[in-house]
């Protein structure tokens, strides 16, 4: 009996506990999630140094914390966010925390990756910072060449990120595209075959979903501009021969008939996410279907 | 009620030998003391942080992966090598102080030595069972380990071959530092000896640091004190692979069995001292 009442005691004590926690949380002011973040307690040299051989699963650590601080500030913000466009989120501990978790495990390529991807919008000054301290740490991980030069090649410096590819492309075993790579920047650096081209061979080499993502959606883009400028010479050639913008993309059914982009069932043509582009009628704008996952810009 | 189970089965064992053979060889009875103290160990429920860590490896193949951002199998390699070095060092520490204290306190060891045992050789025998005691947790931890991996790939990983040079690695500092706490609980108590113990493994993974200093160090006399320091407290180091085996880099023959030569020489010094000082001690 008296057994069953301790038992008892500890049950219900437990379940008072719990729901003593919920009401305290519903009394707690709500966090404001654009609120200045607290500040990391330690750099990577000092946590390296007290984490003993535990460096490699603080580094895990200070990875999923990484992770978890751009994951909870995107959830915070309404719409879309773009991975390689999160400057309006105040993510001003994410270089702190890779760099932690480089410093704690300098072998750990995805925290270099994501530096490379994510925080050029934020401060590509520590972009860069963090990928070269992968490559010294790494010098034969080639795709953090193609990550320093994706970062060069985003700020316009073309010849920089020659200069990366071509260094890249000297270790044994990387992809010919590499070398190929050193070359176009100087040639074509700002062209969108360069940068289709970037994209696509992201896309091709990143285990991370995230990136992947980002890199198809990039490359969807760039097609759609391509296909847009045909729609703009088709619809300038119009205007020239009727005097007037079209209604509807029906009276153009003939000139898709080529070929030169596909078109649905209707005769509309479609982006490279397989939604129709919008013609405002009686203009001569060409739009993206708002629910198309081609990006905006 | 345990203490005296104890105590029959070692001094048991020992009066079955002196029936047997008028002079017991030593390896024997280093043998029957090692194998008393796995029974105890087994007894006092230290394997049972297995069922602990069993727990924490099957919540990390199934959560971690949506956490990591597809890290999952080196996480599962840094998590459960990590673990299995934390939880042996725990063992080695919390059990290795008690292992001739426990038997000063409940005064069993009256028992033993009076039997043709020498201190040195109960020792010995005591270092051998809990060594035998991390041996069978590690193998059991590691396989746990493999299996994890096994599981979040879907079939054969090959970060399971290069994870059983590091965790032979584990289990050597692990050794080392079961003889360090042998050695304290020699001469003192258990809490000052867990300690102690610690701090040898804190300093021991410091030694880098150490060898730094003394470098940087002005004066001569620090620089020899911290050189001195260097070269006399056990390097654990030498031993933290855990990182590169989740890179699938497993270390080389050679700096295995450097390490591992480094570590018998380490252990037998210090197992010799704790003779020395053990066989001083006045139990009256």
């Amino acid at each position: 009996m008296k057994s069953v009442s301790l038992g008892l005691v500890v049950v219900l004590g437990l379940a008072c506990a719990g729901l003593l926690v919920r009401w305290t949380d519903t009394l707690r002011p709500p966090s404001d999630p654009n609120a200045i973040d607290e500040s990391l307690y330690l750099n990577g040299k000092t946590a390296r140094r007290i984490s003993l051989s535990f460096n490699g699963l603080a580094a895990d650590w200070y990875w999923m914390r990484s992770l978890q601080y751009v994951g909870k500030k995107i959830l915070n913000q309404p719409g879309d966010v773009a991975i390689d466009d999160l400057s309006k989120l105040n993510l001003k501990l994410l270089a702190p925390l890779l760099d932690t978790a480089t410093t704690l495990d300098p072998e750990f390529l995805d925290p270099y990756e994501y530096a490379a991807i994510v925080l050029p919008a934020i401060d590509v000054k520590e972009a860069i910072r963090i990928t070269q301290k992968g490559i010294a740490a790494n010098p034969n991980a080639w795709r953090l060449y193609q990550h320093l030069g994706y970062i060069y090649w985003q700020q316009g410096d073309y010849q920089a990120a020659s200069e990366i590819y071509g260094r890249g492309a000297q270790i044994p075993g990387v992809p010919n595209w590499m070398l190929a790579m050193k070359a176009k920047m100087i040639a074509d650096g700002g062209s969108r075959d360069t940068a289709r081209e970037i994209y696509t061979r992201m896309f091709e080499e990143s285990a991370d979903e995230q990136v992947k993502d980002m890199a198809r959606k990039h490359v969807l883009l760039l097609d759609s501009l391509d296909q847009r400028d045909v729609l703009k010479r088709v619809l300038q050639s119009y205007r020239d021969r009727q005097g007037r913008c079209p209604n509807a993309w029906t009276y153009l059914r003939d000139v898709f008939r080529s070929g030169s982009i596909p078109v649905d069932d209707y005769g509309s043509p479609v982006d490279p996410a397989g939604f129709p582009y919008v013609l405002r009628s009686g203009t001569c704008e060409v739009q993206l279907d708002p629910k198309s996952e081609v990006p905006i810009k | 009620m345990k203490s005296s189970s104890n105590e029959v089965d070692t001094t048991a064992s020992l009066t079955q030998q002196t029936r047997a053979e008028s002079r017991p060889s030593r390896l024997w009875r280093i043998t029957a003391i090692a194998r008393n103290a796995f029974r105890e160990a087994v007894r006092d429920r230290v394997l049972y942080n297995l069922v602990l860590f069993v727990l924490l490896l099957t919540a990390a193949s199934i959560f971690i992966g949506e956490l990591s951002g597809g890290q999952e199998r080196k996480v599962i390699v840094d998590l459960g090598l990590s673990a299995m070095l934390l939880f042996g060092v725990f063992i080695a520490i919390f059990v290795g102080v008690g292992l001739v204290y426990k038997e000063i306190e409940r005064r069993t060891i009256y028992a033993v030595f009076s039997k043709p045992v020498g201190r040195g050789e109960f020792l010995v025998g005591k270092y051998l069972g809990l060594c035998l005691t991390l041996l069978v947790n590690v193998l059991v931890m590691a396989v746990g380990v493999s299996l994890a991996l096994v599981y979040v790939s879907g079939g054969w990983d090959p970060l399971i071959p290069t994870i059983w040079p590091a965790v032979l690695l584990i289990y050597i500092e692990l050794m080392l530092l079961t003889a360090v706490a042998l050695l304290f609980s020699s001469f003192s108590s258990p809490a000052l000896s867990a300690l102690l113990t610690f701090m040898v493994f804190i300093i021991g993974h410091f030694s880098a640091d150490l060898k730094g200093l003394a470098a940087s160090m002005g004066s001569t006399s620090a620089r020899w004190l911290f050189n001195v320091l260097y070269y006399l407290l056990p390097n654990l180091a030498n031993y933290s692979f855990i990182t590169p085996a989740a890179h699938g880099r497993a270390p080389a023959a050679g700096f295995v069995l450097a390490s591992g030569l480094y570590a018998l020489v380490y252990i037998v010094v210090i197992l010799a001292a704790a003779t020395l000082v053990f066989s001083r001690r006045n139990f009256k």
